[in-house]
């Protein structure tokens, strides 16, 4: 295992030990039932945040990099090429990811679903051409499969999400999802190429950056899409990626 | 009562069981006809943004989403700063919504079985698909005089829930006040 990997686990373990042991204290004042509080939206957004401050630098300098680095990089790769041509890289890209959803499927017992990806993979890389076209769309009872990963298979497990964390460049995440991503970095074939030959050697760094670029687009859309309404960008995204990660974990 | 009322009776409570939720879809396929027949037809978002909002207010519980996206503090505002409130969340949800919107591109819209969450609320799940993603939305409609929508929930993320968790804690800073001041910053932004 390439010693990169084997750091982000052992870190991602660290903190998930650190989540573990931390005081549970989440919401700051218990407040009255009322008409208006007999809703779930206060516990829909709820995550324990001890490193708020850190995280609030962190957002902030991320804030920059999407804005001065990543959005000419992403407005660069939709101008070069056209929209038909992406969604085949794109397709190309999720394709090949069919052993983090398989895999995670599997592993919460999903077997109805990781039969349904084996499927996925078969029909669009046999008859879409190596995954370039999505043919499985065509097939309704293929359409829609909720992709699982290994933040969901942990929280499956029962592991909380532990402290919220604003990853430097890869943004929102928390103690569990963080260990969660590296599960998902080491399943992606993608990165298989950096994984075995234990450094970025010639070639095996370009299937990687890619899918990052590739990725751009639709990444900093939603982000753009979050903070641009936001009283508070900073809670505007805590509260989304809680939320969103919670019902794909329910899924 | 006698055996035939009693016939009539067995007979008209599965449909009054199911007359909710097919009432409040009905509605909110009206609602979103609506819009995308003015989204086909304005050339830009702010174009839409102001043609659309006759059309939301009539669909559109926006007294609910502000009381709700303020939580606990809504009962310490005075009248007027309830109104003011609502009127400067109108607008920025309906912001929300259409900056969600690229002119041109028609989402196809599935309609999945609604379901009747408690008493006058009922859920519509739908299957979005837009540019080429597919996205699970939820519409929470609610019976306030007719069936309004009270929430969008999109990938699991609810709007109201996603600006309670904002305007709670500027409530708790610095009361009503703090709530209109950052609302008429996010509006004129």
């Amino acid at each position: 295992m390439n010693t990169k990997l084997h750091h982000l686990l052992l870190a991602g373990t660290a903190l998930c030990l650190a989540a573990c042991t931390s005081t549970r204290s989440k919401s700051p004042t218990a407040a009255a039932p009322s008409a208006e509080s007999q809703d779930d939206y206060d516990v829909a957004t709820q995550i324990s945040d001890p490193l708020e401050p850190l995280n609030r630098a962190t957002f902030v300098m991320n804030d920059k990099i999407y804005k001065w680095l990543l959005t000419p990089v992403s407005k660069t790769y939709t101008v070069v090429l056209p929209a038909g041509v992406r969604d085949c890289i794109d397709n190309v890209y999720e394709n090949a990811k069919f052993p983090v959803r398989f895999v995670n499927s599997g592993l919460q017992g999903k077997f109805n679903r990781a039969g349904k990806e084996v499927q996925k993979f078969a029909v669009n890389t046999f008859a879409g051409f190596g995954g370039i076209i999505k043919q499985s769309d065509r097939i309704p009872s293929l359409t829609g499969v909720p992709s699982e990963d290994t933040g969901q298979t942990l929280a499956k497990w029962g592991v909380g999400h532990g402290p919220y964390l604003v990853l430097p460049l890869l943004g929102p995440s928390s103690a569990r999802e963080t260990l969660g991503l590296a599960g998902d970095y080491a399943l992606d074939p993608i990165n298989w190429g950096f994984v075995l030959t234990g450094d970025a050697d010639d070639w095996a760094w370009i299937p990687s950056t890619g899918n990052t670029i590739r990725a751009l687009p639709l990444q900093l859309e939603r982000y753009n899409d979050t903070t641009a309404t936001a009283i508070d960008p900073y809670t505007a995204v805590r509260s989304t990626f809680v939320q969103n990660r919670n019902s794909a974990a329910a899924e | 009562m006698n055996r035939r009322h009693l016939l009539i009776l067995l007979c008209c409570t599965p449909l009054g069981l199911h007359a909710a939720p097919s009432e409040a879809e009905a509605k909110l396929r009206s609602a979103v006809n609506e819009v995308l027949t003015l989204a086909d037809r304005a050339g830009s978002n702010a174009a839409l943004t102001v043609s659309v909002r006759p059309v939301l207010l009539r669909y559109v519980s926006f007294e609910t989403m502000t009381k709700r996206a303020v939580g606990v503090g809504w009962r310490q505002f005075t009248p007027a700063q309830q109104k003011r409130a609502t009127d400067l969340f109108t607008t920025l949800v309906i912001r929300t919504y259409i900056g969600k919107f690229t002119p041109g591109e028609r989402p196809v819209i599935d309609y999945k079985s609604a379901t009747e969450s408690a008493a006058g609320r009922v859920d519509v799940p739908t299957s979005l698909i837009y540019k080429g993603s597919r996205y699970a939305v939820t519409y929470r409609m609610e019976q306030i005089g007719g069936w309004k929508i009270a929430d969008v929930v999109i990938e699991g993320v609810s709007m109201i829930a996603n600006y309670r968790s904002q305007l709670d804690a500027t409530f708790k800073q610095g009361g009503a006040e703090a709530v209109i001041r950052s609302l008429e910053q996010s509006v004129s932004r």
